[in-house]
């Protein structure tokens, strides 16, 4: 009850600052960017005085499932950056105010107040990236060729556990500063590391998170499932819950203090 | 019997001690006053009474069965700056905040209607709150710390940002609230203290240095305070003033001469009879109370 009390105010508040428009929008473009640029781009070239004579390059057109990957590549990474902004504040923001003050004299649980906004943003999160997909997916069958769309939701699916781990990072590091920027900073950090942790030691690494979007490449173009990917999804799954913790108990320490 | 019990408290930040052994009672009904000056841990020992922050030692009970651990069911709460999610209307504040506290979201609609209808904010509940003005916010401030009906109303400095007639609106509105509920507040205004009060507390430096009714604190002074006023300073009378036995202590302040006095009844015969002797021309002879300022500069200062 008190949750979805909490839940239902997140929900509005990122309603009435106009998130629930601009961030599916801005990850629809992200994703159907790439595809559309990378189709063009011969006439594209043309239309800008071509290249010079004799000069031969030979662009070779990516097939359906290649072109599918850049979506997931631009959202894997721009759209983790537009996750990290939208979730900077959620916390060490109503702290810096003071409305975390009067919301907490209340007998609300932590537990509560942390969850419930995780499950606000990633929801918005979700919705963004799961429009962004199917509008990169229709750009990709009208340029490219079509992929399944059962295959892609799947896709999706496994992408989502992805943003869940970003979105409960941020979380996390909300619970850490007062500071919206320097949230913002720091998880951008922790990302960074597990990604170049991962690209570093990723023959020993196969089951970090960092790697989902590259499974479902994988998973897109064979069409089965891998342990791996299912390995890396129960990880980011672990890391979300453990985040998560991390920030409830972060939160009722500072109460102690 | 009391409502709630503060034994022994202290609060240590970083090794430095805030709080050190504060022991006090607050009993049912009473509208009790935090005294002190900047610094001397009102706030501090008002956000343990809130639950928002434990007490490294020292117990906090309220005596009250079938009730929760988490006393903030049962206190609301008002920070020294309130401050809200602008984007809200007032009343759907309100609302969020009767239902952060269990309340149902129809008893949360009614119980808001009533408060903002008795913090007089009817007007403008549909308003977003980055319009409020000032005393706006800190009259919602009140309504939200109402919101749960609490046993105990804890409020931080109140009055003290507001303009005269914002003050006199909050000091009416707590003399309401008194009637149903015990209400414990920090004050460095010390004519609201004794305008409301029924007992006051008076830290300083983290430790309690007086407490008790008004009424008990100042018959400890144990000194009464006259003043007598002229129309034009009467020279050379200090010196006449002060071989008056019963007088020790004389202050001049413009016109107004200010005596300290131990025994009313006998300062009043014997400064009448003087003034009637000495043919001075009083304009006004005041027995003011002993003010809480001069229990407090003494408290402190010492």
């Amino acid at each position: 009850m008190q949750w979805f009390v909490i839940f239902k105010k997140e929900l509005l508040e990122n309603w009435r600052n106009l998130k629930w428009i601009w961030v599916p929008i801005v990850f629809i473009i992200f994703a159907v960017m790439d595809p559309i640029t990378t189709y063009y781009l011969p006439k594209i070239m043309d239309a800008v005085g071509g290249m010079p004579e004799g000069a031969v390059v030979d662009i070779p057109m990516p097939n359906a499932n290649e072109a599918m990957m850049m979506s997931f590549g631009e959202l894997s990474l721009l759209g983790v950056l537009i996750t990290v902004v939208i979730a900077m504040g959620t916390i060490s923001g109503e702290m810096k105010s003071g409305v975390y003050e009067l919301i907490l004299s209340k007998p609300v649980k932590y537990t509560h107040y942390v969850s419930a906004k995780f499950m606000s943003i990633a929801l918005m999160v979700w919705v963004s990236t799961a429009l962004a997909i199917i509008a990169g997916w229709y750009y990709v069958a009208l340029l490219f060729g079509t992929i399944d769309f059962t295959k892609l939701l799947t896709g999706i699916l496994f992408f989502s556990l992805y943003f869940a781990l970003i979105v409960s990072i941020v979380l996390m590091v909300n619970t850490w500063f007062q500071t919206p920027g320097l949230v913002a900073f720091i998880s951008l950090l922790l990302i960074i590391i597990l990604n170049v942790a991962t690209s570093i030691y990723g023959h020993i690494l196969t089951w970090s998170p960092a790697l989902i979007s590259d499974y479902i490449g994988a998973y897109l173009s064979t069409g089965t499932l891998t342990d791996e990917l299912w390995y890396s999804a129960l990880m980011a799954l672990v890391f979300s819950i453990v985040c998560i913790q991390f920030a409830i108990i972060t939160l009722k320490n500072r109460a102690l203090q | 019997m009391a409502l709630l019990e503060a034994n022994h408290l202290t609060k240590t930040f970083n090794n430095v001690s805030v709080i050190n052994d504060v022991s006090f009672s607050l009993e049912h009904g009473k509208c009790v006053a935090l005294l002190g000056p900047n610094g001397s841990g009102k706030t501090t020992t008002l956000r343990m009474l809130a639950g928002f922050i434990k007490p490294t030692n020292g117990s906090i009970d309220f005596n009250e069965e079938s009730l929760s651990k988490d006393f903030r069911n049962y206190v609301g709460y008002l920070p020294q700056f309130p401050v809200f999610h602008n984007w809200m209307t007032g009343k759907e504040f309100l609302v969020y905040a009767g239902q952060l506290a269990h309340l149902s979201k129809a008893e949360a609609k009614e119980r808001a209607d009533e408060l903002l209808e008795l913090v007089n904010l009817k007007e403008v509940r549909k308003l977003r709150i980055s319009k409020y003005s000032g005393g706006m916010k800190q009259r919602l401030g009140i309504a939200q710390a109402l919101i749960h009906a609490p046993k105990l109303i804890i409020l931080d400095e109140p009055a003290s940002a507001l303009d005269p007639i914002g003050r006199r609106e909050i000091l009416n509105l707590m003399r309401e609230l008194k009637k149903d509920a015990t209400i414990l507040y920090s004050t460095h205004i010390l004519n609201d203290a004794e305008e409301v009060s029924d007992e006051i507390l008076l830290l300083n430096e983290g430790k309690v240095i007086e407490q008790g009714s008004m009424h008990e604190l100042e018959s400890v002074q144990n000194t009464v305070t006259i003043k007598l006023s002229f129309s034009e300073d009467p020279k050379f009378i200090e010196d006449r003033l002060k071989e008056i036995e019963s007088v020790f202590k004389v202050n001049q302040v413009a016109n107004d001469y200010l005596l300290t006095v131990h025994d009313l009844q006998v300062a009043r015969q014997q400064l009448l009879d003087v003034v009637n002797r000495e043919n001075w021309q009083l304009t006004k002879f005041e027995v003011a109370k002993t003010s809480l300022e001069d229990l407090f500069m003494k408290a402190v200062k010492s």
